[in-house]
């Protein structure tokens, strides 16, 4: 079963974008996209779906800088104010196949209480100005952060001409060759 | 020359007995090799988790080495640090692993371990906190000299890797 797991949380909606390094760039897709609000389900499993679609091509000259898919999760507090309720980030599978990542989120957390309270009050959380930070591993020293939810992703992952260049990404074994130049997945 | 990409995530940790953690990471080689990308050691941020006891990290890894020798291969080592309350910092374990060295996606879990010190200093650390650390953190990842410490047990860091290769077999090397 796939689907988003914040227990706390209900009438969720996500951003997605996608953060990649300077030898790389996308050829056909969307880099960017927003979901729609789910709510819990009736049932007993309450569970969470956007069913969201991603289909993306890149090219690259290097492994360096793989995309990685970032997702921000959005809802409604008690006040009605839209905060910001996990962010997280992973990297779009190396090998070709269908691949399923299920990713923590995790929201900054400022350090003092009072300002905790105070941001609960004015429902104006921190968040991160920029959501490709998550992307990053310089600079999060400094950062505290809450995990409080996951995101499941299904991504199928196709790679064209990595063999002709020299790379491997998989043992002897398992090397198929793989043709197709689309990659899609859904985002639930 | 050949070419290593190591590229993934620092995905989080288990088993401690603190809450609030952060890791700081680093890659050790030999001389034989060279980073062409990327920054080689960074640390995470601090994560109190909210469900269940993993605290997540996502600290992403991205790596290109070129290399002349397989003497050396990377060793990745870490050191896990709870924070309090009061923003200070307490060690909870040190660990290391080897850059796996075959193709592929792997998923790595690595142990980590403490200094324990005296019966004073294990009351100490009860009570107020702190606690011994290496003077020399490459102790972590060398097998010199590591007779003289006793240890206890901390908990599991999680890795995933994924380690792409480029003209290994050009030179003859089987991985």
């Amino acid at each position: 079963e796939i689907r988003p797991n914040f227990p706390e949380f209900d009438d969720l909606y996500c951003k997605y974008c996608f953060v990649y390094g300077q030898d790389w760039a996308p050829t056909s897709g969307l880099e960017e996209g927003i979901s729609q609000i789910t709510s819990k389900s009736a049932d007993v499993q309450h569970n969470l779906v956007w069913n969201f679609p991603i289909d993306i091509t890149f090219k690259s000259t290097n492994p360096f800088g793989w995309p990685q898919i970032v997702i921000s999760v959005y809802g409604p507090d008690v006040f009605g104010n839209d905060v910001v309720r996990g962010y997280g980030a992973v990297h779009v599978p190396f090998t070709p196949g269908r691949h399923k990542r299920t990713i923590p989120m995790f929201v900054p957390e400022s350090t003092s209480k009072l300002q905790k309270l105070t941001s609960w009050f004015m429902g104006r959380r921190p968040e991160y100005t920029d959501p490709k930070l998550i992307a990053q591993g310089e600079g999060r020293e400094v950062t505290r952060v809450r995990s409080q939810g996951f995101v499941t992703l299904l991504l199928n992952v196709v790679t064209k001409d990595m063999k002709k260049l020299g790379y491997d990404t998989s043992t002897l074994d398992m090397q198929t060759s793989s043709v197709i130049d689309m990659s899609e997945g859904i985002l639930k | 020359m050949a070419e290593v990409h190591v590229i993934g995530q620092i995905v989080g940790a288990t088993g401690f007995s603190e809450d609030s953690l952060f890791c700081k990471w680093g890659i050790h080689t030999g001389g034989a090799w060279k980073l062409l990308s990327g920054v080689r050691e960074g640390q995470t941020q601090v994560d109190t988790p909210q469900l269940g006891s993993m605290a997540y990290w996502s600290h992403p890894i991205d790596l290109h080495f070129a290399t002349k020798g397989l003497q050396g291969w990377p060793r990745l080592h870490l050191q896990v640090w709870s924070q309090d309350s009061f923003g200070r910092c307490q060690l909870s374990g040190y660990g290391f692993s080897h850059v796996p060295s075959s193709p592929g996606i792997h998923s790595l879990h690595c142990v980590t371990w403490r200094p324990l010190g005296g019966w004073r200093e294990q009351l100490a650390r009860a009570f107020v906190g702190g606690g011994p650390q290496l003077l020399h953190s490459d102790v972590v990842y060398t097998g010199a000299d590591r007779y003289r410490l006793h240890t206890a047990a901390g908990g599991t860091v999680h890795l995933e890797l994924a380690v792409i290769l480029r003209n290994f077999s050009r030179y003859g090397v089987e991985c």
